[in-house]
């Protein structure tokens, strides 16, 4: 079949042509834009550089478990001796692939994410061990199966279905309890309770510098873009958390070095925006540049291609499995803000307090086409801002370039209106001071 | 006397509207996109200051808005077509009375709301298909054999309009070129075709919500048959301006008229 490989090996190259063009695109419209911007941003651009356009393997000894979604601990992956890899994927390139066999109404994600494995695993990533597969959404649950069925070992972390009752956290702790077996076996490494309180410390490290890194948007002036952030916490999908948490310490320090010298990455009174709803993973960062291009600066985000993988953080009492394993259970169930399930009040109420914290003017929601947990939400958050008094603007989009003449002008009405908002809002302030 | 210019570079047409200081229209003029809207611009606000006379140094101050807004670079500001059709719509001046704005151009078509003080709390776009714009009814004029501002006057004497089934404005013009061949007068067609373009904006407009108010505002708000099978599917009457075409560019015309004067005289919408 001789044929048939070298259309496969040319479908394989010409993706990876695709996916490097489009990366090249994203980085140099970061890049060019922000030209007196901290140089420390420079080692996250280089590394995406180096993944995507030239598929330099990141990694070449251990084993490597995929992992799709965000609720599968990584601290027990790496206290199992390997390393975990988020398998999301942005490319348009790949949603082309994931195009050609599955419903043209899906997830963009899901598309890009399935194409990207339908050829292999991604050039940067070697070979996989396993994929964990948690059973978030509809979607997702089929992507597993349709894994499985392309030759890669899947394992499906069974999730529950709600997350406020006792019942969900007994079954859900139970499924990672056979998770953490099932990982020993993959890796013939022992869950130690010093390897586990190690890998807790390690992932607890790279949490803190990331809250660092967060708190700097709290300011009237942002040292950063919400973009760069973005670019930094996707580098840690893929990146060795070590060297992550160094770069982000750096960036970090470097930032603080330039606060006071009225270095920022906006102009005054550009509108600050909270970025929520289906993942921006990278390259398709196109609604958030066109918020930032746009005059508005992303200084939050309820996502889980950012914020969420990294804010919370596992807290246990005794320094023993048998408290730190469900501690580890408990961080990934309670705080979980996705909405596949059956209440939002927690993503609610986290949205109205983020927004506060991080002074808002608006919310920015997107929504892919096809994702119905998402879309279906987008009403009862819509309703529980307006309550709080803060604009909303639903942006329903997928991974294709097509659609940036009609966005730019739903967003940039949105911008023009926070504007607007925010000057009715001084003159009030004038006149009562009068 | 200073005057400020609003250009609405459409899709299908350009429109210019001069205001003087004191808001009142000067001059205005409407003139075909074509495929070099960059140069069909500048020579139509060329046409326009020869035509009042003026000199291009009596226009103070220029606001672009439409899908061409940005590549215009004459303009010293540009807007969203959101924005400026609110504004034109008399957003942030006129309290009370617009809450909804409908405006239905050449190839989109969008719903805005007011909230009670007159500011842009919500709006919501159809730029992706052709349904429901003038495109449609373009399409229909020519299948026709009419042109696109004939149509009203035979929508009421349409005995009952026909129903268009097609979604698509490529599939409708199959559809009514097949009801043509059955023996279908032109004013049942014509009555079909503004009830069922009629029938898509309530659809888009409930997503925001309707509130009287509403404001029918684009070229197609000229056809007094549009504007009466719209009404028929909001229940309520809308009101139309005069010139309707111009709202947005009137409003990006107002919006540089405030931009020139200063923070003292703002239009705040």
């Amino acid at each position: 079949m001789s044929v048939d490989n070298e259309r496969w090996e040319r479908m394989k190259k010409t993706a990876q042509v695709h996916l490097a063009m489009e990366a090249r695109e994203t980085l140099t419209r970061m890049e060019d834009s922000f030209s007196n911007g901290p140089g420390a941003m420079q080692y996250f651009y280089d590394l995406h550089r180096a993944s995507y356009c030239d598929g330099t393997p990141l990694r070449t000894a251990g084993k490597t478990i995929g992992t799709l979604c965000v609720q599968v601990p990584e601290e027990l992956i790496y206290a199992a001796g390997a390393v975990p890899l988020r398998l999301c994927s942005g490319a348009y390139a790949f949603d082309q692939i994931g195009a050609d066999f599955l419903p043209a109404k899906s997830c963009p994600l899901i598309k890009a994410t399935l194409g990207m494995l339908h050829i292999g695993p991604p050039a940067f990533a070697g070979s996989l061990s396993l994929i964990v597969n948690p059973s978030t959404c509809d979607q997702k649950k089929k992507a597993g199966e349709m894994l499985e069925d392309f030759g890669y070992p899947v394992y499906h972390l069974e999730m529950p279905p709600a997350k406020a009752s006792e019942e969900a956290r007994v079954y859900w702790r139970q499924s990672i309890k056979k998770f953490s077996r099932v990982l020993e076996k993959t890796t013939g490494q022992r869950i130690t309770e010093k390897r586990l309180a190690d890998a807790i410390a390690r992932v607890r490290s790279a949490q803190t510098a990331y809250r660092r890194l967060r708190d700097f948007m709290k300011s009237a002036t942002p040292p950063i873009r919400g973009t760069d952030v973005m670019v930094v916490t996707n580098a840690y999908f893929f990146d060795d958390i070590g060297k992550w948490t160094g770069a982000v310490n750096a960036l970090c320090n470097e930032l603080e070095s330039r606060t006071g010298t009225g270095a920022s990455a906006t102009l005054r009174h550009a509108p600050r925006i909270l970025f929520t709803g289906s993942p921006p993973v990278f390259p398709n960062l196109k609604l958030p540049l066109l918020i930032e291009e746009s005059g508005g600066i992303i200084v939050a985000d309820e996502v889980c291609s950012a914020s969420r993988l990294l804010n919370d953080m596992v807290a246990f009492d005794e320094p023993h499995l048998y408290d730190m394993i469900p501690a580890v259970a408990d961080r990934y169930l309670k705080p979980c803000t996705c909405p596949v399930f059956t209440s939002s009040e927690d993503r609610k109420r986290k949205l109205v307090e983020q927004a506060q914290s991080f002074d808002a003017d608006g919310v920015v929601y997107q929504s892919f086409a096809g994702c119905m947990p998402y879309e279906l939400e987008q009403r009862l958050v819509g309703k529980h801002l307006a309550e709080a008094e803060i604009p909303m603007l639903s942006i329903e989009t997928d991974y294709s370039p097509d659609d940036a003449g009609q966005l730019a002008t739903r967003v940039e009405a949105f911008m023009e209106s926070l504007k607007g908002r925010a000057r009715r809002k001084a003159n009030d302030e004038v006149r009562m001071m009068k | 006397m200073k005057y400020f210019a609003g250009i609405d570079i459409g899709s299908t047409a350009i429109k210019i509207v001069l205001v003087d200081e004191n808001e009142r229209i000067e001059a205005h003029q409407v003139s075909a996109t074509g495929s070099h809207f960059h140069r069909n611009t500048v020579e139509a606000l060329g046409r326009l200051i020869e035509q009042t006379g003026f000199s291009r140094g009596d226009i103070a101050y220029i606001t672009s808005t439409g899908y061409g807004r940005k590549l215009f670079k004459e303009a010293d500001e540009s807007v969203s077509e959101i924005t400026a059709n609110g504004a034109g719509a008399g957003a942030g001046r006129v309290s009370g009375e617009v809450r909804t704005i409908i405006n239905i151009g050449g190839q989109d078509s969008k719903v805005i709301l007011l909230d009670r003080d007159g500011h842009i709390k919500n709006f919501v776009m159809n730029d992706k298909c052709a349904a429901g714009t003038g495109r449609f009814l373009e399409m229909t004029a020519r299948n026709l054999g009419m042109e696109v501002e004939d149509l009203g006057a035979l929508h009421h004497k349409a005995q009952a309009p026909l129903t268009i089934n097609s979604t698509c404005t490529v599939f409708a013009e199959s559809e009514i070129i097949s009801q043509l061949a059955h023996g279908h007068n032109r004013e049942e067609i014509i009555a079909g075709v503004h009830y069922s373009i009629a029938r898509r904006i309530v659809r888009l407009a409930k997503r925001v919500g309707i509130e009287d108010t509403v404001f029918f505002d684009g070229g197609p708000a000229l056809n007094a048959g549009m504007v009466s099978a719209l009404e028929d599917e909001l229940m309520r009457k809308v009101v139309v301006p005069e010139l309707p075409q111009l709202t947005t560019a009137r409003g990006a015309a107002l919006l540089a008229r405030s931009a020139w004067i200063g923070t003292g005289e703002q239009v705040n919408v």
